[in-house]
């Protein structure tokens, strides 16, 4: 039987042999063109091809010798066994090495922090499409997402968690704390001190109004003395003109500063700076493209690459 | 299963030979009919030649007398090919879905992440950069070959308008008369009007290197073998004649050949299949894993453009871009270091086929021997004795002592027309140029070298009168004044064909004295007579008479015609004996192949015996293996009786060969390990080198007439010889031997043997990194953490830091005695197996990812990011809008930032991998020996690979402007040696493994591990 499928594989390669006999009488004037036209039956192609298909069955099953994919089902075993202890052994050395190499970290600051060397600013509310404060002041629902969000932020900052967990602080003076001392104090920062932007007068922190309040945060780094002597100094304009009223509350005061980590650091406040935007009717209905910055001797905030890196740009469009 | 596979091609393949000795018979009439007929046929006229009108007439008709040069691939097309070969198809994917991927983000106004396009553009400039470089590598190599196409235009002296004209041959029309002499090249198809001795050399055409004489007469049937035909192409070796063109240009016997080796498609190179078979598995596991991690993301809910750029980011790990380059490197270097032994390699591929090679089909003449007649044996008193025949050929020393030997040497000296041309005095003796036949030209160099001046020796016995040899007469006879004073007689020298020179002897020499020539003593001469022929030697007899002065007197007039001069009863002297002989460094070539496994065959165009005497005196019969009549002889049986398979070597004669079918051929192959073919014609020798093939055999082939070209074509690798082989051969071969010399195709086999493992390990070094560049992208997609390793930086792997070491490769040297195995065999002996593979991808490439992995983490972890943190955390890292992501360490991240962090990982990564590339190097010396053996610093070219390795790797993290141009960052030092105890355990592990092959061969270790 085998036989016979071989041999009706190979028929094809006549083919080209006939269909050129065509081109012999063309050229009969050549004497030798009648032996030339066998050797140019391209057939090994052909053959390749026949041979191919069948010899693919056989190799994913063939039954004379019980093997599946050119193994036997002992010799796959025997194969995967190797491969299970050969990759039980690398796992074991991957895990090794990671281990040790975690070993030789620190819990409470990582061993290098020069990819972090300047904080970056954010704001909240951080809804939805992150950057855009989109509203309608006199639909509730339109706003409520913000208003939740914010709420939801600054519940750890309640003046009564804070008293109860932080303790108050010199205004002006970083609170360096010595190594010795595993868990940090960290300072407190009151809800109250955000003024109109901390809900106790608008619970829906002026979104009803159109004067919306926007949280701008610093982003924590471990050790970084923000300002580096002064406070540093945030200002928030709008990109166009003409330019936007906005009032500020809370600070980035030094004391806040350094962070020492979330495991030291346990209940580290994050300061807050809240930026009230007191637009008035010329400015509903209309694109407004609003850039904090921040100020200080080792911030940055001009850097080409991050727009984010001491600055921060978010839209605020209101409709009526 | 194998008889079905013989009976189909017999078929086939025999009516076409019956076919074509039929046409030929029908076709070529004109060497049969008479000179009038003829005259009448092409309308010419013998005397005054055709007129100007009518050969233009003819001319406009026919076309000139040139014969078509093979087409060519248009140089637009072949650029084209390389632009889609390979891998490039692959690439131009990997770019095309790059510029989608951008043109999506376009679409989603995302207008600043140009990534995509310039990684497409990247894609497609790697593309076209290798598609150049293969490009410009071809024409380079074609461009060797432009120098033999440049040829003089050959000039004809023609009778037209009853003038003698000049004219270039390609404007010579049938029924021109054209006029030949000595020296000139025949420039179309005559039929002989008239010969004055004219002799022609056919090898060109029919392999044989006697040269045959032309005459007027129809003395047979097959046009190749009658006498009244001159071929064109042939030379004229002497006399004149003058023949009426009866065909041109590609209607000729050459251009009908020329048109049989066009007809042979060029076969695939064994090592272009190999890379194929390579280039598939390789784009067959990027298609599937590729498509696999494309739909499996799909179903994570990544996004499309997400997918795609997963899918790139997979093509492009997977695929070596760089490996085609370094292949195409590494053979150029091996070309280079052959060419400088005299292999001349016109494609590059070609290098490596030798190396396959499992049979040589040799010509005989020229490439097995010196291609010159040479004095081989002499008899003289009873006594043979053996002349040197090596190349040089600086001393004889057989006994020079007999007065015999002082008579033989003189009429060897005298009896004689050849002449060394002018001016070679400072030329060695066996190099100068000499204006006479084959036979004449070995004579007068064997006498130069054992006697002295024989110019000046000549000039002292003057030649008074000479009779020319002819067929007919089958002698040459001169009459010389003595230059011994005290005898003035003149001495009548003569030699020619033994038999015919003993007729007219009456008396021999024996120790200087002159005795009567007995029965039994003409016995003796007989017996020296057939040993010496049975040797496949031409012998001639030489004899003298010194002439009583009396009789013959200074100034005594001899006539030709009437014979006034004695002709017989001459005083026989001796024989000698001429053979072609053999280089002196073929039978240690031959005795090289047999044990690399290479059969040699011989197949010539020469009489059987003499092809047989040169395969024993060369070793192609190795020594008492015996053909089916040495048997019979011996076991004094006929022929018949003797059973074939006994018989080891085998001399098949090429006009048997006819009414052999294939399957007979096949048989010979199969049963007889010492074969050779002689009397054979260019398609016999076609027909032989595909039954070579049919037995899976890979054939190289050398030759060098223009009847060899079909045959150099056809075989996998064609040998052309540089010296004397035709523009045809050397035209359809794939290699040139600049010297001739068979040996130099044993050096061949040895490089291209190298070469063929060194591919290898450099494949096997190459694809290991594919698993490290692949991994991070699975795992990527799996774990969701930031990408270990960027796009860019994997071509930075593939074209950067990993060509010059895997190039450094191609100059390891071999592990064992490469020439003491069997050829490979191209079935089973893959460059890449499926042990290569898993050993490269699954354990030393599964090994380098695991050690590109412990950077990526350790350097993410040094500045905060814990590997628990990191995994799942891919959309939020990659969100452009979130720059507040907190780190284990309660630290927060602007976008950038992280991005910063995930170039240091990509950085990291490609340190990982680049140390421990260096170990895969080292490692890939050797596929069984321990380095130790092989000697870690015999290579010196690999440590420039190793050197140059880190070099470019220190450049791409420390030079300026890395960061945003190519995402490298300066790296902190000690990640330089995190992935080093991957390394050492690489090298380790592999000592290990060669190890366990060496100590168990044969064991499941062996089989499984070695590739």
């Amino acid at each position: 039987q085998q036989q016979r499928e071989e041999a009706e594989h190979r028929q094809p390669q006549q083919h080209p042999d006939i269909s050129l006999t065509h081109h012999a009488k063309h050229n009969i004037k050549a004497p030798l063109t009648g032996f030339a036209l066998h050797t140019m039956a391209d057939k090994d192609d052909k053959k390749d091809l026949a041979e191919g298909a069948g010899g693919w069955k056989k190799f994913i099953f063939n039954p004379g010798t019980g093997q599946f994919m050119g193994r036997t089902a002992s010799s796959w075993a025997l194969i995967f066994l190797f491969y299970l202890v050969f990759y039980g052994f690398l796992a074991g050395l991957f895990s090794f090495t990671m281990w040790v190499m975690l070993q030789m970290l620190d819990d409470y600051t990582p061993k290098y922090r020069d990819r972090v060397s300047s904080p970056g600013l954010m704001i909240r509310p951080k809804v939805g499409s992150p950057l855009e404060i989109v509203f309608n002041k006199s639909d509730a629902k339109s706003y409520e997402k913000y208003v939740t969000a914010l709420d939801g932020f600054l519940k750890p900052y309640d003046d009564l968690i804070q008293a109860r967990k932080n303790i108050l602080c010199h205004p002006g003076d970083y609170l360096r704390q010595p190594t010795n001392i595993l868990i940090k104090k960290a300072c407190q920062f009151n809800r109250t001190m955000l003024g109109d932007c901390s809900g106790a007068n608008n619970s829906s922190f002026g979104y009803n109004e159109g004067t919306p309040c926007v949280l701008v945060k610093m982003n924590r780094i471990i050790g970084f003395e923000a300002g580096a002597g002064n406070n540093p100094i945030i200002n928030c304009a709008s990109k166009k003109e003409p330019q936007v009223d906005v009032k500020y509350f809370g600070s980035f005061d030094k004391m806040y500063y350094p962070y020492y980590g979330k495991k030291a650091h346990v209940n580290y406040s994050q300061p807050l700076v809240a930026v009230k935007l007191m637009l008035g009717t010329n400015e509903t209905n209309r694109d407004l493209m609003i850039e904090c910055k921040i100020t200080g001797t080792n911030l940055k905030n001009d850097d080409d690459r991050d727009r984010f890196l001491g600055r921060v740009s978010f839209r605020v469009h209101i409709t009526e | 299963m194998d008889n079905t596979w013989v009976k189909l091609l017999p078929v086939e393949t025999i009516p076409k030979i019956m076919n074509y000795q039929e046409q030929m018979d029908t076709e070529q009439q004109d060497h049969k009919i008479s000179i009038k007929e003829l005259v009448k046929k092409y309308e010419t006229n013998l005397v005054k030649g055709l007129s100007s009108a009518k050969a233009a007439e003819i001319l406009a008709r026919d076309g000139p007398n040139v014969l078509t040069p093979p087409k060519q691939t248009p140089e637009l097309i072949k650029f084209m090919k390389q632009m889609i070969g390979g891998f490039s198809l692959l690439l131009w994917v990997g770019a095309v879905l790059c510029w989608i991927a951008y043109a999506i983000q376009f679409g989603q106004g995302n207008h600043s992440a140009k990534d995509n396009l310039y990684l497409g553009v990247v894609l497609a400039g790697v593309v076209i950069l290798t598609g150049c470089f293969a490009y410009y590598q071809e024409a380079k190599s074609t461009n060797i070959m432009a120098s033999f196409h440049k040829m003089v235009p050959q000039q004809a002296l023609v009778i037209r308008d009853g003038e003698k004209q000049q004219i270039t041959a390609d404007k010579l029309v049938v029924g021109d008369i054209v006029l030949i002499k000595a020296g000139d090249r025949i420039p179309a198809d005559l039929r002989l009007l008239s010969a004055q001795s004219c002799k022609v050399d056919n090898s060109s055409l029919t392999g044989e290197s006697e040269p045959q004489s032309r005459s007027t007469e129809y003395t047979h049937e097959n046009i190749l073998e009658t006498k009244n035909i001159g071929f064109y192409s042939t030379t004229c070796l002497e006399g004149t004649a003058t023949g009426m063109v009866i065909s041109t240009g590609d209607q000729t016997v050459i251009g009908a050949i020329a048109t049989l080796a066009s007809g042979v498609h060029n076969e695939k190179t064994p090592i272009a299949v190999e890379i194929e078979h390579f280039v598939c598995i390789v784009t067959g596991l990027a298609v599937s894993v590729g498509v696999v991690f494309f739909i499996l993301a799909l179903t994570l809910g990544y996004k499309l453009l997400d997918s795609i750029i997963f899918l790139i980011g997979i093509i492009v790990a997977n695929v070596p871009e760089g490996l085609l380059a370094t292949l195409t490197v590494s053979l150029t270097l091996t070309a280079k270091r052959m060419a400088k032994k005299n292999c001349l390699v016109k494609n590059l591929e070609a290098v490596e086929t030798l190396g396959s090679t499992s049979v040589i089909c040799s010509d005989k003449t020229g490439t097995l021997t010196q291609n010159r007649m040479t004095v081989a044996h002499l008899w003289f008193d009873n006594q043979n004795h053996v002349a040197d025949t090596s190349e040089e050929q600086s001393v004889q020393s057989f006994d020079q002592t007999s007065q015999t030997w002082a008579a033989l040497a003189k009429i060897i000296a005298l009896c004689s027309r050849a002449e060394f041309a002018p001016g070679q005095e400072d030329v060695p003796i066996m190099k100068r140029d000499v204006v006479g036949d084959a036979s004449e030209t070995a004579l007068l160099k064997f006498s130069e070298t054992v006697f002295g001046n024989v110019m000046e020796f000549r000039e002292e016995n003057t030649k008074i009168f000479e009779i020319p040899f002819t067929s007919t007469n089958k002698f040459q006879l001169s009459i010389h004044r003595n230059n011994n004073p005290y005898d003035k007689r003149l001495l009548l020298v003569m030699k020619g064909a033994p038999e015919r020179i003993l007729e007219s002897c009456s008396t021999v020499m024996l120790q200087g004295r002159e005795v009567p020539l007995e029965d039994d003593e003409i016995e003796v001469i007989q017996s020296a007579y057939l040993e010496f022929g049975g040797l496949g030697e031409r012998v001639l007899g030489f004899c003298h008479q010194y002439l009583p002065k009396d009789k013959y007197p200074d100034l005594y007039i001899f006539d030709a015609d009437s014979r006034n001069f004695p002709v017989s009863n001459l005083c026989f002297i001796g024989l000698l004996s001429l053979i072609d002989p053999p280089r002196s460094s073929v039978p240690d070539a031959i005795l090289k192949c047999r044990s690399a496994g290479i059969r040699v065959i011989m197949i010539s165009g020469d009489h059987p015996i003499t092809a047989m005497a040169i395969a024993r005196s060369t070793g192609i019969f190795s020594a008492g293996s015996e053909t089916v009549e040495d048997i019979a002889k011996r076991l004094n049986v006929s022929v018949d009786q003797v059973n074939k398979r006994d018989a080891i070597a085998a001399v098949i004669n090429g006009s048997d060969f006819q009414e052999m079918d294939p399957e007979f051929l096949d048989d010979i192959l199969r049963s007889h390990g010492e074969i050779v073919f002689a009397r054979t014609s260019p398609q016999q020798k076609l027909i032989i080198v595909e039954a070579c093939q049919r037995q899976g055999s890979i054939v190289a082939v050398t030759g060098d007439g223009v009847n060899d070209s079909p045959a150099l074509k056809k075989a996998d690798i064609g040998i052309a010889l540089g010296i004397v082989g035709s523009d045809a051969a050397k035209n359809s071969a794939d290699m040139i031997l600049l010297d001739d010399n068979f040996a130099s195709i044993v050096t061949g086999v040895e490089e291209g043997r190298l070469i063929f493992d060194n591919l290898k390990k450099a494949i096997a070094y190459t694809l290991t990194k594919n698993m490290a560049e692949l991994c991070p992208f699975l795992v990527y997609i799996i774990a969701s953490i930031p990408l270990p390793i960027g796009t860019i930086t994997i071509l930075l792997i593939d074209l950067g830091t990993d060509i010059i070491p895997s190039i450094s490769l191609a100059y390891e040297k071999a592990e064992r005695d490469i020439m003491n195995v069997q050829p490979r065999n191209p079935s089973k002996d893959r460059l890449v197996n499926l042990h290569l593979a898993s050993y490269s991808y699954l354990q030393v490439g599964v090994t380098q990812s695991i050690g590109g992995f412990l950077c990526y983490f350790t350097v993410l972890a040094d500045q905060g990011w814990l590997p628990s943190r990191i995994i799942g955390i891919r959309l939020t890292w990659e969100d452009t809008t979130n720059n507040d992501v907190e780190d284990s360490y309660g630290q927060e991240w602007t976008y950038q930032q992280r991005r910063y962090m995930e170039w240091t990982c990509y950085t990291a990564f490609f340190v990982g991998i680049v140390i421990e590339q260096l170990a895969d190097l080292i490692i890939r010396k050797t596929r069984r020996n321990s380095i130790f053996e092989q000697g870690i610093f015999g290579n010196k070219v690999l440590w420039i690979g190793l050197l140059s390795q880190v070099g470019i790797a220190l450049l791409l993290c420390y030079a300026p402007g890395m960061q945003n141009s190519l995402h490298f960052t300066s790296l902190r030092v000690q990640y330089w040696f995190v992935a080093a105890p991957f390394a050492i355990l690489i090298f380790v592990y592999d000592e290990i493994r060669k190890f366990f092959i060496r100590k168990y061969p044969g064991s499941w270790w062996d089989k499984n591990m070695y590739y």
